[in-house]
């Protein structure tokens, strides 16, 4: 099943072209890593998908699980099972990590027409998954990212990929700020969210995460659409020649 | 006849003190009348009086508080009223006319070293129609003495009140004083209300206000940090919806060295609501390494809503600090944004982020039964949050 479908996609943000022409699909059970340089507009992508205010799309289309995704409001690519893992992780203090945690589930499961989750079990599901996160439980009475170091922002945004169980998973530069440390515990917690009806996107800079994440796919953006794409020995090769051999051959 | 204030003083530019001008300035005469029902439970470990339409209607068996008569009383108040506005240059029109027409006074006198936890709810019944009614406490707290005060006014009923109360307080050298205001009248209520606060050498004052209820109030503070190494917390917070108008003016001194004032003030306006608060501080020639710092932020939801927070400084010497930051304005898009990437149906992500921007000030509300009954009343208001177990323990 092709969970995304993206189609000649172009996109502007600020009045300036940032996507001119990608196309991608992803099949349910596969993980894509996207692989490009600073500028190359991957972050764009990922905010693109999720429905960021200040992305004009200005041609192309993205089916999501066989709907026009463009037709969906934010939320309601989450609900469809969408979740973008933020590079940068917005701090809302006063916000406590489970009040969040429980308004995503429920307005999942109201989506769904499944009655409210049950607080005992859900506070059960959550602290499984923190377990797997190497989470404190005092998280969760903590504001969403308040005070949070870069790592525990990164755990915290995979934290919430594990209770919330997307159906694509796009995870923007998650290995970034991280020690090696750190990187195992997201990868691990990653790793455990693959299925055969689920899949990733993982966008990053460098070829490190791919150690412990091994995609099946790997794309390299460039100049806004897919300049190259390959197995996972693609990554390596990049890691080893850097990012030049491959504009130059696009 | 004493005037009312007047828009055109730039204090008072921001309240709407038209339920006032049409009520009967004469107190409710037929207090007898006057029964509390279905109150809130009393706050552990306080001891409650209850005051409905500004009369006493219950009090504990022994306290350290009694009532007076207003005729006797009213000489000193009054003459301390005309101190602080000499001082201050605030309009006190409202609390001379409390002191002029109201007939009963609550008198706290703590000795030395004495600790105490009152409860003081007002309880509005009349209508405007029957007349005003005049809450008036006074405080001395003597030196070393630790009160926590209390003081909730709320409606029976849906009546019109209207309610003109006053306060004052003395804090002696090494006195602690917490104090907590809740102000949730009926909708149709207007609550006014005038606080004078004297604060004597390494005495520290406390006052949390949550401002929720009514269909227009004012509250005009004036606090002096009278002796060496005062200090004066001052957090506020208010929900305006509908047509509500809530207007704060508070003005602190500093009058002596090393005294200290923390301000903060978190404000919803939605619907047309309207909210201001207007904090000024002044530092005298005299009161050198004083520390200042305020923040005021008030949040629109509503597209008629208006707000003004205004920090206003008058420094007249160099040794001291001072910050200062205000912002008025709309909910954080990155925030939202991260909600709805959750899932998070926008409405509730709207008022998750509501609530998180009024907690700032409502969690420092005491005691915790306080807190969380101003906390049910906000929730209840951000009607879409309610089911998500913002009161439970996690």
């Amino acid at each position: 099943m092709t969970l995304l479908k993206i189609e000649n996609l172009q996109a502007k943000v600020g009045g300036k072209d940032v996507l001119k022409g990608l196309s991608l699909s992803v099949n349910a059970g596969e993980v894509h890593a996207i692989m490009g340089p600073n500028g190359s507009g991957k972050s764009t992508l990922a905010y693109v998908l999720a429905g960021r205010p200040g992305y004009e799309i200005t041609g192309g289309s993205v089916e999501f699980m066989g709907r026009d995704l463009f037709s969906l409001e934010p939320e309601e690519r989450a609900r469809a099972g969408m979740f973008l893992g933020f590079q940068y992780p917005v701090e809302i203090p006063g916000v406590n990590n489970v009040y969040l945690l429980k308004a995503a589930v429920n307005a999942k499961r109201k989506a769904a027409d499944q009655p409210e989750v049950d607080a005992y079990e859900f506070l059960q599901l959550v602290r499984a998954k923190m377990k797997v996160m190497q989470m404190d439980e005092s998280f969760l009475s903590r504001g969403v990212n308040e005070g949070f170091s870069g790592g525990e922002k990164k755990r915290n945004e995979i934290l919430q990929m594990l209770v919330l169980e997307p159906a694509l998973a796009v995870l923007d530069e998650t290995d970034s700020g991280l020690d090696i440390d750190a990187l195992k515990v997201v990868a691990r917690g990653v790793n455990s969210l693959r299925a055969p009806d689920r899949g990733v996107l993982l966008i990053t800079h460098y070829q490190r995460l791919l150690d412990h994440i091994v995609p099946d796919f790997v794309h390299v953006l460039a100049r806004g659409r897919i300049a190259k794409s390959g197995g996972k020995e693609l990554a390596r090769e990049l890691e080893q020649r850097g990012y030049d051999w491959v504009l130059e051959v696009a | 006849m004493i005037p009312l204030p007047t828009n055109r003083d730039e204090n008072w530019r921001y309240a709407n003190l038209r339920p006032l001008a049409k009520a009967r300035p004469d107190a409710v005469a037929d207090s007898a009348s006057g029964t509390a029902a279905s109150l809130p439970p009393p706050l552990p470990g306080f001891e409650r009086w209850v005051f409905v339409d500004g009369r006493l209607v219950t009090s504990p068996a022994t306290s350290l508080a009694r009532v007076l008569d207003a005729r006797a009383a009213g000489d000193a108040f009054a003459a301390q009223l005309d101190d602080s506005m000499a001082a201050a240059g605030v309009d006190f029109a409202l609390a001379r006319i409390n002191a002029a027409r109201g007939d009963q006074v609550l008198h706290v006198a703590l000795p030395e070293g004495a600790a105490a936890s009152l409860e003081l709810l007002f309880v509005a019944s009349a209508g405007a129609a029957s007349g005003t009614s005049y809450p008036r406490v006074q405080l001395h707290v003597g030196r070393g003495a630790r009160l926590c005060l209390a003081e909730r006014h709320l409606s029976q009923g849906t009546a019109d009140s209207a309610i003109n109360a006053a306060i004052d307080a003395a804090l002696s050298p090494d006195a602690a004083v917490e104090h907590t205001r809740v102000q949730n009248v009926a909708d149709k209520a207007s609550c006014f209300d005038t606080l004078v606060v004297h604060v004597g050498e390494r005495a520290s004052y406390s006052l949390r206000t949550v401002t929720l209820g009514g269909s227009a109030s004012r509250s005009t503070m004036f606090i002096k940090l009278a002796g060496r190494a005062a200090r004066c917390e001052l957090t506020a917070a208010g929900v305006a919806n509908g047509t509500q108008t809530h207007d704060v003016f508070a003005e602190i001194e500093h009058a002596a060295p090393e005294t200290v004032t923390r301000e903060l003030f978190r404000g919803i306006a939605g619907d047309r609501g309207k909210l201001a608060f207007n904090g000024k501080i002044i530092v005298r020639e005299h009161a050198h390494e004083s520390d200042s710092a305020q923040s005021l932020k008030t949040l629109l939801t509503g597209s008629g809503a208006e707000a003004a927070a205004r920090p206003q400084l008058e420094i007249y010497t160099d040794r001291v600090r001072a910050a200062h930051g205000a912002t008025t304005g709309k909910l954080d898009d990155h925030m939202l944004f991260y909600l709805l990437s959750r899932g998070v149906e926008r409405s509730t992500a709207q008022a998750l982020l509501q609530w998180a921007f009024i907690e700032d000030a409502v969690s420092r509300v005491t005691p915790g039964a306080l807190r969380e009954d101003v906390e049910r009343v906000i929730v209840r208001r951000l009607s879409d949050v309610a089911s998500l177990g913002l009161l439970e323990a996690t």
